[in-house]
């Protein structure tokens, strides 16, 4: 008997010490892509998905313009066109990696070219409460009306830094990067090439 | 007597917390089954999709100027947007997952050993406790490296880690039947 306890006296500090290794942070959808789509692009009569293979002129123009290489060959933009074919809004899904996980931002821009929408539609586990925070804080209402071109950290002036604190904040950061990146996209993948 | 100790014969404590623990892995392997059924799908081709990497941007490959195709968009294409682990998520999973697994497959292997089972049978259930959890991450390291096909090699490994603690299971509340033990002690 005395042997037998010791066996289960040897696994008890296993047992503690598996449990509290375990740390995984997978990622969590805040707002599907299709909701997004047709929330943002209310109305339209037919959707399409324009999938544009980065060539290397525009990828020089990217790091020009945005200091950023795409990891994906192909950006995919979603838009949607009423009864008379004219394109009532386009959606693109920026991403950014960190070190706590990707951060997705859905962009939604309007025919005249502005942004019209922004949300954050995939965070981290880790991430996520850091993300709702920010975003309860508005920031992302100050990016509409903004267009390729224009500096989209703009946004994060009216923010108070200390009261958001210093997570959220950064959270907020990296959401401005991905709509840097987005509207770069836009501007160069998307508007340039002067049709949907 | 075969094995070590005799687990029908331990302490009533020790009995109580093998089987509480049998049972609590059964519990947490309900949901990582539901977990990997959500995250990596159970077929060697969702699998697959989950590790092999995406087609990274190659200059030496690129065209001078972009190229664009448009198509209706179909947006059950858009239900579920594809979950990925990267090369960094890897890491991380392979020192979490693997350490664990080493814990949980000695840990049975601990009561292995008071099942009484014959040397082989014994030394064949111990085997694939270890080897299953190795090959569970060997196949998801070639996925990464490109290699899908070797998604088979993760899901036979995941199959085998839940046949060993079924076996164990078994063998253990087998051993510490009532009944059973009545007729030994008759005997």
């Amino acid at each position: 008997m005395n042997r037998s306890l010791s066996w289960a006296a040897a696994a008890l500090p296993f047992l503690m010490g598996a449990s509290a290794l375990l740390h995984i942070t997978p990622t969590v959808v805040l707002k599907a892509q299709a909701d997004v789509i047709r929330e943002t692009v209310p109305g339209a009569a037919q959707y399409f998905a324009k999938t544009v293979k980065i060539g290397r002129d525009d990828l020089t123009r990217l790091r020009t313009s945005a200091d950023f290489t795409p990891e994906d060959p192909d950006v995919k933009f979603y838009y949607g066109t009423g009864a008379d074919g004219a394109v009532r809004g386009v959606v693109l899904f920026p991403q950014v990696n960190t070190q706590h996980g990707p951060l997705e931002v859905g962009l939604t821009m309007a025919p005249d070219g502005t942004v019209q929408n922004v949300i954050v539609t995939k965070a981290t586990v880790e991430t996520k409460p850091w993300v709702l925070e920010a975003l309860r804080s508005g920031f992302t209402r100050s990016f509409a009306g903004m267009r390729f071109g224009d500096d989209p950290t703009r946004a994060l002036a009216g923010v108070d830094r200390k009261a958001l604190g210093p997570m959220p904040y950064y959270l907020a950061e990296v959401t401005t990067e991905a709509v840097k990146r987005g509207l770069a996209f836009y501007g160069i993948l998307y508007a340039a090439q002067g049709q949907p | 007597m075969n094995g070590l100790y005799s687990l029908r014969r331990a302490d009533p404590s020790v009995r109580l917390g093998t089987v509480l623990f049998l049972l609590l892995l059964g519990y947490s392997y309900v949901f990582a089954f539901l977990m990997v059924r959500h995250w990596a799908g159970l077929t060697p081709s969702t699998v697959s999709s989950v590790y092999v990497p995406s087609p990274q941007l190659e200059e030496s490959h690129m065209e001078m100027h972009s190229q664009s195709t448009t198509q209706p968009l179909d947006f059950s294409s858009l239900a579920h947007a594809q979950h990925q682990v990267d090369t960094d998520l890897l890491i991380q999973d392979s020192h979490i997952h693997i350490m664990i697994y080493a814990i949980v497959a000695g840990l049975e292997t601990l009561i292995i050993l008071g099942l009484e089972w014959g040397r082989a049978w014994r030394n064949i259930v111990i085997t694939a406790a270890f080897v299953s959890g190795g090959l569970d991450f060997a196949g998801q390291w070639l996925m990464k490296a490109g290699i899908g096909g070797f998604a088979w090699l993760t899901i036979l490994s995941g199959w085998t880690m839940a046949t060993v603690y079924l076996a164990v299971l078994a063998g253990t509340l087998v051993a510490l039947w009532p009944r059973h033990r009545t007729q030994e002690r008759t005997a």
